[in-house]
């Protein structure tokens, strides 16, 4: 089921969901994780006017060279949290990308590359629902190899209150698991 | 390296120009300036304050610099749009002072979190009557840092509110930049004033202090703000004298980026967070073997006519796209004055232009001239 | 009190003189009454900066020999705001218009009083806008005339000292030009109050409202501000009916409260900054 994803360079990541999800937060994560891998990036945030519950964008672009372009167009890898992001994102990825959906969106014309995992199921496992950002950037780190694991960790310690650190840190390691070992070794 | 947003890179480049009073109200895409100046100026012994407008905020910023201080605010477009009549005191009365315009669709309310690129002509002439003005303007957060420190150096220079315009993406992008170490407070001290001064005109600016008597009146005046009698060729005099130091200073003011423009046969001037894609396009078509360079204007006013003037000398055709409906592209068609086609790509529906999409402008305009070209060495006319 | 007519060159800066107040204009005799408030707190001219708006009384600080700004048409008290903060130790003096208070510049006006911040707004109420011609005013009392209101206002007129105790001014007091003798003691007290102070003075226009009212000139616009004022400690000897359509005149409120400041001064320190000029 999962294909081995070599990283195309530069490798354009888009978040979505609702506003409230933790879409941008999860940008910067990811950003921050690659900059600690010592690679250029650009995070870039789009969002409606309202603060909670209109749809929420956040894309990241990471290089080993300088980023002209600061959008993603096609992603490369896809993340997403709710079905109106669902709607809106699911068909602008490139031709081999990795798409990780939330198992809770019902998606009626998602393609068979598509892959739905228990984001949102998990961390509400965790009691935290809103650590589903980071069960899916978990999920990603697995599959798509967007940032070193370690790294991600940094970037979680560096950017999340201190006191949501530790449950944040328990969703990566269960997004982390999320993934079968085969797709985490073959990468 | 630090990840850092374009709004945070703002406070930093504000710092280090020497920032000590921020005066503003909330406004998207522009606010975490604020919010961070909120933050950081109270333990620098600085002045923040949330004022109750935009009219207020440039108000209290530029009653501050006559109070000694190094003053800014920041705000969008409708914010700017109310600023306006404060923008033109602070031209009128020669105020030092700094104003951060990040840029989304209008008009009016338009899309508060989407960006655009409507304002350039607004900073230029928004305010009634004439006045020097200084824009700037940002593609990357390492450059918003630089210019929002150099604005604060110009507008002491030149005496005059310098205007940085960013725009909704590019005040909340983060890119990995290495950003100088914030500076210590600057110490506020007297300054020595001579009794004979003029307070306005070519002089320095000379806040207040015990041994001056300034009147400061957005009333046309002299240079020594007298209002009375025959002023208007006095009043027209320093505002003449400001437009004449700015364009003096053309080679420090006027800065620019050329991008493999040298070979370019094809050149796009671009600027702000456009000139990202434009820069892209320029990668792709020179893999497809179009000559294609990028000329991107850090500086929009004044304008650089002499470069662009030049540039139109050397390549078959110029494209600009703008996130508007075509502002830029009247003065750039001026600077051209007929050396080359020049044609406008516009939009104003708060999405980027993509680089494919200024790529497939480009060839199309290339293999219309190559069409043209061929029919003309081919000797063939049609009727 | 002052002796009329003793020395106060030292205040004036006199090659800005004559005033632009018309003959009549009780601005004049405000702007007098200020001189005076500064000589009697002995101010130094040097720790003073005058801060004006647009109208008639916005012309107040071309004057004085002193720092000064004249700004734009309402916003005086936000350009005032931006130079306390930047220089608290001076003593900075706002003279402001009904219109220019009241209208354009009343969002200003609440907030500057909300933030109590330490600065003194002489409030010149004419009734009217005279600087251009005579138009209605917030000030205009219902059914009064003026170039815009020409069969009489029917809008109600603001009360300023409500207005400005409802926002939060600590000092508010109301006198007229009538009462020439008590305007400089009422500003300088609240210039020497250490909050937002508001001293409504109730002006006379004979040129547009005196005239498009038909009340005749100066001398019977001071006396129509006689008898259509009462002092305020007088109310208890006073019926109902004897204050029907007049306004109080006396200090309304003369209070300490945190000053703003001070307060930023404060949070300055807490946060390890010294905001100390």
């Amino acid at each position: 089921m999962y294909e081995e994803f070599s990283a195309p360079d530069p490798l354009c990541i888009r978040l979505s969901g609702r506003g409230g999800q933790g879409i941008i937060l999860g940008g910067v994560i990811i950003a921050q994780a690659a900059m600690y891998d010592g690679l250029f990036v650009v995070h870039t945030q789009s969002y409606g006017p309202e603060a909670r519950l209109g749809s929420s964008k956040s894309e990241v672009v990471v290089s080993r060279f300088e980023i002209a372009f600061p959008e993603v167009i096609h992603a490369d890898v896809f993340l997403c949290l709710s079905s109106e992001a669902y709607l809106k994102y699911h068909k602008a990825i490139s031709p081999r990308a990795v798409s990780v959906i939330d198992d809770l969106i019902v998606a009626e014309d998602g393609f068979p590359s598509e892959i739905f995992l228990p984001l949102r199921r998990t961390a509400r496992n965790l009691d935290n629902e809103m650590t589903a950002n980071i069960v899916g950037i978990g999920a990603l780190t697995g599959l798509a190899h967007i940032a070193q694991p370690v790294s991600v960790e940094k970037a979680i310690r560096e950017w999340v209150k201190p006191e949501f650190r530790d449950v944040n840190l328990r969703a990566l390691e269960a997004g982390l698991n999320l993934v079968p070992h085969s797709a985490m070794t073959s990468g | 390296m630090r990840l850092v947003q374009g709004n945070e890179a703002a406070v930093m480049g504000a710092l280090a120009g020497g920032c000590n009073f921020y005066a503003g109200y909330p406004i998207t895409p522009a606010t975490e300036i604020m919010e961070q100046m909120s933050r950081i100026l109270p333990s620098r012994g600085a002045v923040f304050i949330q004022m109750e407008d935009e009219l207020a905020a440039l108000g209290a910023v530029i009653g501050a610099a006559w109070g000694g201080m190094r003053a800014m605010t920041a705000t969008s477009g409708p914010g700017f749009s109310l600023m306006q009549e404060h923008i033109g005191y602070a031209a009128m009365t020669q105020t030092p002072c700094v104003v951060i315009d990040s840029q989304r669709v209008g008009p009016s309310t338009g899309q508060p979190t989407m960006p655009a690129q409507g304002d350039v002509m607004q900073a230029r002439w928004g305010s009634h009557g004439d006045r020097a003005a200084i824009v700037l303007t940002a593609s990357s957060v390492k450059d918003v840092f630089d210019v929002t420190r150099l604005a604060f150096e110009w507008a002491q220079d030149y005496r005059l509110p310098v205007i940085v315009l960013l725009d909704a993406v590019l005040s909340h992008m983060r890119e990995n930049v290495e950003l100088p170490p914030v500076p210590d407070p600057i110490a506020r001290k007297p300054v020595a004033v001579r009794e004979d001064q003029p307070a306005f005109g070519s002089h320095p600016f000379i806040p207040f202090s015990g041994s001056t008597r300034t009147i400061v009146s957005g009333l046309s005046h002299d240079e020594r703000g007298m209002t009375r009698g025959a002023i208007g060729q006095d009043a027209e005099q320093i505002i003449r004298n400001q437009l004449a130091e700015v364009d003096r200073d053309y080679k420090r003011i006027v800065q620019f980026r050329r991008y493999r423009l040298d070979d370019a046969t094809w050149a796009i001037v671009a600027y702000g967070i456009t000139a990202r894609a434009a820069r892209a396009a320029v990668n792709s078509l020179r893999e497809s073997g179009l000559r294609v360079g990028l000329l991107e204007l850090v500086t929009l006013w004044p304008f650089p006519e002499q470069t662009i003037h030049e540039l139109a000398a050397s390549v078959q055709g110029i494209l600009m796209p703008e996130l508007n409906l075509g502002q830029m592209i009247w003065p750039l068609k001026a600077s051209v004055a007929g050396l080359a086609p020049v044609s406008s790509m516009g939009r104003a529906d708060g999405e980027l232009f993509r680089p494919e999409e200024i790529v497939q402008t480009i060839n199309r305009l290339d293999h219309r001239n190559a069409a043209i070209s061929s029919v003309i060495g081919g000797g063939k006319h049609h009727a | 009190m002052p002796k009329i007519g003793e020395d106060l060159t030292s205040y004036l800066r006199q090659n800005m003189m004559p005033t632009v107040w018309c003959p009549g204009c009780g601005h004049g005799n405000i702007f007098r009454a200020i001189t005076e408030s500064f000589r009697q707190l002995e101010l130094d001219p040097s720790r003073i900066a005058v801060l004006g708006g647009i109208g008639c009384s916005g012309r107040t600080p071309f004057y004085f020999n002193t720092n000064a700004m004249h700004t734009t048409h309402g916003r005086v008290l936000a350009f005032a705001t931006g130079l306390k903060l930047a220089n608290p130790g001076l003593t900075v003096v706002v003279t402001m218009g009904d219109g220019d208070a009241l209208a354009i510049g009343a969002g200003h006006f609440v907030h500057a009083a909300r933030r109590n911040i330490d600065l003194t707004a002489i409030l010149y109420n004419n009734s009217i806008y005279g600087m251009t011609g005579g138009q209605e005013a917030p000030s205009t009392p219902l059914a009064f005339r003026s170039t815009t209101s020409p069969f009489g206002s029917i809008e109600p007129a603001f009360d300023t000292v409500e207005l400005a105790l409802a926002a939060g001014a600590t000092y508010v007091a109301r006198t007229t030009t009538f009462d020439f003798a008590d305007m400089p003691r009422y500003i300088a007290e609240a210039i020497a109050h250490p909050g937002f102070s508001v001293v409504e003075i109730l002006s006379q226009c004979p040129t547009y409202f005196g005239r498009l009212n038909r009340l005749g000139e100066a001398p019977e616009l001071l006396d129509y501000e006689r008898t259509h004022t009462f002092l305020r400690e007088d109310a208890p000897l006073l019926t109902k009916e004897e204050m029907v359509g007049k306004l109080p005149l006396g200090v309304f409120r003369n209070e300490i409260r945190p000053e703003y400041t001070k307060e930023y001064a404060k949070l300055c320190e807490a946060q390890g900054g010294n905001y100390s000029v």
